[in-house]
């Protein structure tokens, strides 16, 4: 059951069962270990609140840790573990999140035990909430409530970041993906301590759950986790999860402009790859987003930056799952046609073909420094692996380098036809308003 | 060729130490598996460093603000092109960044480590300024003025400097201003260069899965300055102990107000083991008070008046010290309030030993975390690397902290009349 000879770095399945799988990924090279629990639900707005507030709500008292005080005291009692929790979306799909990354013992006197004590500290926050009359404590469901809807309000602050995912969103009006992984203030409302217990009961039952254990454990821990998991109760129908739709055909180009007090205006354009995330040209798409916004290297970087001095930053963003690239810089508005029709123009020469060999080699070589450089972290490696999973691809690190080194410039032309531009999204000033 | 090597038994760590005879200092950390591998090379020179004499002048330089981040993009220039276009042919990643007190080059790679290595050393020691190329770096360093302007995390802890401090030029806004880096030209930044870029003013970082004694050699053949070191007079005005401000204020396009208040310190220890002791202390009381197992972090929580992004830290240089915490609130006053209602408190009850001793075995997981990661490695290690300490020193010093130490220190920081107080409120 538990195989001990594998490579750095790999990962193997060590149980299956009732919807609960456990992944151990080896590495011996880190000080600490990490454990990774997911939760899975598909992406819908009469859920995605409820996701969203979840995690937090836990956070706030177990039966043996009653309040968010104890619970970061028995954190720092553990040697200063670091916990993580939150909801993401890949795709559509949300995942509920804890992660919690423990120095490993060897660096502790062995009585001590931090697997077992981490591996239970995440266990009784997931799944022994404290709870009154029979349901969440309604001081802290309120209090969370309250907290989230600040958070969401406050996605302005961060212009740089509010321009990209605002342009995704826009692009997938009427679509699952537009709904906000924190969810939605009016759906807020809806949430009461009674109807989120019942919500989080079932989630518990239904949802699929998958746990990563990444660094040295020992075969005694891992069945210790392993027992403690079986006893978990779930229902006999589990949840099932919806890929997204990738291919849409663009009828006309949305433009939105937005209108706030800024000094830098923001530009991003909103493509569709066409392309899903199990698909040969995936590959093709990566080395694709390398030679256009990558790094120094990028045909961007030297045409927006570099050689004209229009922005600071351009960045582009891919959406694996979805099929998504969001391209975003920050520009004097006065300067908005300009940029867009370089950045079009860059896109036209890629068209045709006009890819220097520099650019080939030094994209690829960015890509292959980048997921080298993974394996160094332990969240990062748990996160490919989450990524390869819902993407329904078995690739390692070295495979994903193995099928790029592959792709050629003749592929890119081909792919570049399917990429179309979708939305134009402008962040501007108020100034500018007519 | 002398390599000093010293080891960090208890948590399995070696660090290699080598002085060039220009008095350039380079520092090996190995992290045996790694596939990346970590270069900084660093100047002791930031952006409060804009009046000096020059080596062999007598007269007062002075250079407009943002200059050494004007200089730190400008070095990449080359006279056949970009040095960024050549990393990314190695297949690395290049960058470089400014603080107050450091420029520093760096880049990572998983391949061609030596042809990075020697890359790194002529992009920092050949600079190449023309005309043309500052004219298009004016451009692209006003888009990104402009964007720190929008930002509203920047805003607001360069508005608490400019309340801290009267004079002193960490107040400024590294990056300049519009205005500031509109006087820079080539002529002044090879004088810049040509002050603060001696090798004896440099020092160097690696981390990663090398062999140490190739290294070294490497690094001994691509020094090309051989001299002693000229002396650099740098020049910064007097700064009182009082603030400039005690409040200040400031408008942007926010959904929720942010503040950031911190004390000035009086006991200014920029070098050496105290500067590490003091910072220390400070740390752990910030912990101890402010951090999430605090009552004060849990009840502010609770009432929503700070969210879990709360976060406080404490700088401290040759020339300023000061504490900082901050967060986005719905209301900054009342928070302001109650903490030094809890200060106040802690004057008079003391703090929780239990939770002092709980604190620290935390910290030194903390540590142990951090090794994990090249790039932390690297970035910890040069931000003192100037200080004559090394990054290891913290944990000896963290186990050496006593209860009745950290109150001495409480009692001579958190001083009312020198806490400032920055507001960014929506428009």
């Amino acid at each position: 059951m538990i195989s001990s000879a594998l490579p750095e770095s790999r990962i193997s399945k060590i149980s299956d069962s009732n919807g609960i799988r456990v992944f151990k990924i080896k590495s011996d090279k880190f000080n600490t270990n990490t454990i990774n629990i997911c939760i899975h639900d598909q992406l819908i707005k009469e859920r995605a609140s409820f996701n969203a507030i979840l995690p937090s709500v836990l956070m706030r008292g177990c039966v043996t840790f009653p309040t968010s005080q104890d619970i970061f005291m028995e954190l720092e009692n553990l040697y200063g573990a670091f916990f993580e929790y939150g909801t993401i979306k890949k795709g559509e799909r949300q995942i509920i999140q804890f992660h919690i990354e423990y120095i490993s013992d060897k660096y502790v006197n062995d009585k001590i035990n931090l697997t077992e004590k981490s591996f239970d500290f995440l266990y009784e926050i997931i799944l022994k909430p404290l709870l009154e009359h029979k349901v969440f404590r309604n001081e802290y469901v309120e209090q969370e409530k309250n907290h989230l809807a600040k958070k969401i309000r406050s996605r302005i602050n961060n212009k740089n970041q509010y321009a990209i995912s605002k342009c995704f969103e826009e692009m997938c009006n009427g679509e699952p993906f537009y709904i906000y992984e924190k969810g939605s203030i009016e759906d807020l409302h809806n949430i009461d301590s009674d109807n989120l217990y019942k919500y989080y009961c079932s989630l518990i039952e239904h949802a699929p759950i998958d746990v990563y254990l990444c660094g040295e454990f020992k075969d005694d821990k891992i069945k210790y986790i392993l027992s403690k998991l079986s006893r978990i109760k779930r229902g006999s129908k589990l949840n099932r999860i919806e890929p997204p739709i990738i291919k849409k055909e663009i009828k006309k180009v949305k433009e939105i402009n937005e209108f706030i007090n800024i000094e830098q205006a923001k530009l991003s354009l909103g493509f569709r790859t066409n392309i899903p995330p199990n698909d040969d040209s995936y590959y093709e798409l990566l080395l694709y987003n390398s030679i256009l916004t990558g790094g120094t290297h990028s045909k961007l970087f030297k045409n927006v930056r570099e050689k004209t001095g229009l922005a600071y930053y351009v960045m582009s963003r891919l959406e694996k799952f979805k099929g998504l690239m969001v391209i975003s810089c920050g520009i004097d508005s006065s300067n908005k046609e300009k940029t867009f029709d370089i950045i079009i123009k860059q896109m036209e020469d890629m068209k045709k073909g006009n890819i220097s060999d520099y650019e080939y080699e030094s994209a690829l070589k960015w890509i292959e420094t980048g997921t080298n450089s993974l394996k160094d972290s332990q969240l990062n490696i748990v996160d490919f692996y989450i990524s390869q999973s819902i993407a329904g691809t078995e690739d390692s690190f070295d495979s994903v380098i193995e099928k790029i080194r592959k792709v050629k410039k003749e592929d890119l032309v081909t792919l570049s036809k399917s990429i179309k531009l979708d939305t134009v999204f402008f962040l501007t000033s108020k100034a500018n308003q007519l | 060729m002398i390599i000093n090597t010293i080891e960090y038994k208890n948590i399995n760590e070696t660090l290699y130490v080598y002085q060039h005879k220009s008095g350039f200092k380079a520092f090996f950390i190995p992290k045996k598996g790694y596939s990346k591998k970590y270069v900084a090379i660093t100047t002791n020179y930031g952006s409060i460093d804009n009046a000096f004499i020059a080596p062999g002048e007598k007269d007062i330089t002075k250079v407009p603000h943002g200059i050494a981040h004007f200089l730190e993009h400008k070095l990449f220039e080359k006279e056949d092109g970009n040095a960024m276009e050549k990393f990314s042919l190695l297949g690395s990643n290049s960058n470089a960044y400014t603080t107050f007190n450091q420029t520093a080059y760096l880049f990572s790679c998983t391949e061609k480590f030596n042809e990075n290595l020697q890359l790194l050393l002529k992009t920092v020691q050949s600079p190449f300024f023309t005309e043309q190329g500052v004219e298009t770096e004016k451009q692209i360093i006003t888009q990104e003025i402009k964007m720190y302007q929008d930002n509203a995390n920047w805003r607001v802890l360069f508005n608490f400097l400019d309340a801290l401090y009267k004079n002193n030029p960490v107040k400024f806004d590294i990056v300049g201003t519009i205005e500031s880096i509109s006087e820079i030209n080539k002529e002044i930044l090879y004088k810049c260069y040509n002050t603060f870029y001696h090798p004896s003013n440099m020092a160097m970082i690696v981390v990663g899965d090398i062999n140490y004694k190739e290294l070294f050699k490497q690094i001994d053949e691509n020094i090309k300055t051989f001299s002693a070191s000229p002396e650099i007079k740098r020049i910064f005005p007097i700064e009182p102990h009082e603030l400039n401000k005690k409040y200040i204020e400031q408008k942007l396009e926010i959904s929720t107000p942010l503040f950031q208040l911190g004390f000035k310190d009086s006991i200014v220890i920029g070098k050496g083991i105290d500067s590490v002791k003091r910072e220390v202390a400070v740390k752990l009381l910030l912990s101890m008070i402010f951090g999430k197992s605090s009552k004060l972090y849990n009840n502010l929580y609770g009432e929503g008046l700070i969210n879990n992004h709360f976060k406080f830290d404490y700088l401290l240089d040759p020339n300023y010290a000061f504490s900082i915490l901050g967060v986005e609130s719905s209301d900054p006053e009342v928070v302001r309030n109650r903490i030094i209602e809890e200060l106040d408190r802690i004057k008079y009850k003391g703090l929780n030993r239990k939770d002092f001793e709980r604190i620290k075995r935390s910290v030194y997981g903390k540590f142990l975390q951090m090794l994990n990661s090249v790039d932390k490695i690297t970035y910890n290690f040069i931000s003192v690397c100037f200080k004559e300490v090394n990054m290891f020193d913290y944990l000896e010093v963290y186990n050496g902290m006593s209860y009745e130490n950290i109150m001495e220190v409480f009692n001579n920081h958190f001083i009312l009349n020198n806490m400032a107080f920055s507001v960014v409120n929506p428009v």
